[in-house]
């Protein structure tokens, strides 16, 4: 069930698949990037304070309350 | 007897809506979003979500078989993204894509990403829409991936290379910036940019193609699981990286003001002394920079607001939040010669600052060294001014600077020809606009400097 209560655009629906063409050469290109770096030894640690990565830490908690 | 009315933003999604119930914020979900609800509740994914504290908490308190009703906890106030400095935003960002990602990888999806769905609390952003949430249909698209470019993607990348001033532009284009505009407003070099020119000129170009689906062909487009992560990968690392190439306007305020350390402190004493025997605890600083004042407050606060003008400050102020663990302290942008307005449907949909602040209704507010920027910049009036702060705030505590400080003359002397027209200011007039409004309850001046404090009690 899709409630189309706003527009997702056409336009912006067939795109996803040449963006997301674009985004896994881009992750791809800096994955081999840093692997190239870290065998030289010149990978920068990412000391970002602010923002973590992208990954929700999942604990094994019992999952049944709200 | 009770009271109910619904909440005037919260029309659009038939899944449920938000109401006031004798002061107390609450959300029904209705039949038509039963099954996702249940299932996000029972697989563990709001719980999941609570402990990262990702989204908002909240309690069942009713459950029939015609509505099910939560409490959210309670967000005393709200910041809206025209509101937020640049790092808040793109805190709020990444928090709408790690979201994303984790709904996709649980078999959910994010049906919309509006910027409105997030507000800080507790020093985090925090996402507040409990029902955006919808089963995820294996190869497809992300519904709202042009919703996230034109909410957050947009008006980054535009501070990025115009500066944090096109933050605002939520304000006029509630529903994110009109995808050709944005595309227009970029310096051409973003065209050579593979990322930027496929999430934005690419867009809008397709878009702009694509804008007439009447046959609603929305639905026959296809996207992998795989293809998807990687879009929501990538903006996150692109964001992650994002930043501002502009200075502050007070960045380095307290170096430059005209303030001895042995000043410094003794302002602060004044109004730690003032703020504990008035038992304050909740404040707004006004023009509170980057929360320096309210930092140097030994009694405990249950709910600071620090608002400025630059964002820079408010930037700063986040990050100290961020590294201090100042959880009770909430920053936010805010020109007090503009505040928000109310704007949407009605004018009911997004609220003024006014309104926000005269129900936050804060015991004190300070207003320290912005006085003479209101009346000198803004020409806005003691009367006016004092009437301002008289609208929300029991107590005030405010400083004036006189005719002799170094920055009331830098003022006033940018007025040249205009200059008599700012003889009214000085401590006389000051003192007989405000005591229309205020009783003044003590005075003290600060040693060392041209300024005065104020402590005053609305009559």
């Amino acid at each position: 069930m899709y409630s189309l209560y706003f527009d997702p655009g056409l336009g912006a629906m067939i795109i996803q698949s040449i963006v997301a063409a674009v985004a896994a050469i881009l992750l791809f290109s800096k994955n081999i990037l840093y692997k190239v770096k870290a065998f030289f030894g010149l990978a920068k640690k990412d000391n970002d304070d602010l923002f973590d990565d992208i990954n929700v830490k999942e604990s094994d908690t019992d999952n049944t309350s709200n | 007897m009770t009271n109910i009315t619904n909440h005037t933003a919260s029309y659009k999604d038939p899944s449920g809506f938000v109401f006031v119930e004798n002061g107390i914020v609450k959300r029904q979900i209705n039949p038509i979003y039963f099954k996702q609800y249940q299932a996000l509740k029972e697989s563990g994914f709001f719980k999941q979500l609570f402990d990262n504290q990702l989204l908002v908490k909240h309690d069942e308190v009713f459950s029939s078989s015609e509505k099910i009703v939560l409490q959210p906890e309670h967000i005393s106030f709200i910041t809206y993204p025209y509101e937020w400095s640049f790092n808040q935003y793109k805190a709020a960002a990444l928090l709408t894509l790690k979201i994303q990602k984790f709904a996709i990888e649980h078999g959910f999806t994010l049906k919309d990403a509006s910027a409105f769905n997030v507000t800080f609390n507790k020093g985090k952003a925090v996402f507040i829409d409990t029902l955006s949430f919808d089963f995820y249909i294996e190869n497809s698209p992300w519904r709202a991936y042009k919703q996230f470019v034109t909410h957050f993607l947009g008006p980054l990348v535009l501070a990025h290379y115009h500066g944090s001033q096109s933050l605002k532009l939520l304000n006029s284009f509630m529903d994110g910036i009109p995808l050709k505009m944005l595309a227009s407003m970029l310096p051409f070099k973003t065209k050579l940019n593979p990322f930027l020119y496929s999430n934005i000129h690419l867009l809008a170009k397709f878009e702009d193609k694509h804008n007439q689906d009447y046959k609603g062909e929305t639905k026959a487009s296809t996207l992998s699981k795989k293809a998807q992560l990687n879009i929501v990968q990538s903006l996150y690392d692109y964001i992650k990286k994002l930043n501002l190439k502009e200075s502050s306007e007070w960045g380095n305020y307290y170096n430059k003001i005209n303030y001895s350390d042995s000043s410094f402190d003794f302002k602060s004493k004044i109004i730690n002394q003032w703020v504990d025997n008035l038992n304050t605890k909740t404040l707004i600083d006004i023009g509170g920079n980057d929360g320096t004042f309210v930092r140097k407050i030994k009694a405990s606060l249950q709910h600071a607001l620090v608002c400025d003008i630059d964002n820079n400050a408010v930037d700063h102020n986040f990050k100290l939040i961020n590294t201090n663990k100042n959880s009770y302290i909430t920053p936010f942008v805010l020109d007090v010669l503009n505040p928000s307005a109310s704007i949407g449907f009605n004018n009911l949909e997004r609220f003024s600052f006014l309104k926000r602040i005269k129900d936050f209704a804060p015991d004190t507010a300070l207003a320290l060294a912005v006085i003479h920027h209101m009346s000198l910049s803004g020409n806005v009036s003691f009367d006016m001014s004092a009437r301002f702060f008289a609208s929300f705030s029991k107590d005030l505590i405010i400083e004036f600077p006189k005719r002799e400080d170094s920055w009331v003359q830098r003022l006033l002397n940018s007025k040249t020809d205009f200059k008599a027209y700012f003889d009214f200011y000085n401590e006389d007039n000051f003192e007989n606009s405000y005591k229309k409004y205020f009783q003044i309850i003590e005075k003290q001046h600060i040693t060392g400097t041209h300024r005065v404090l104020y402590l005053m009690k609305v009559k």
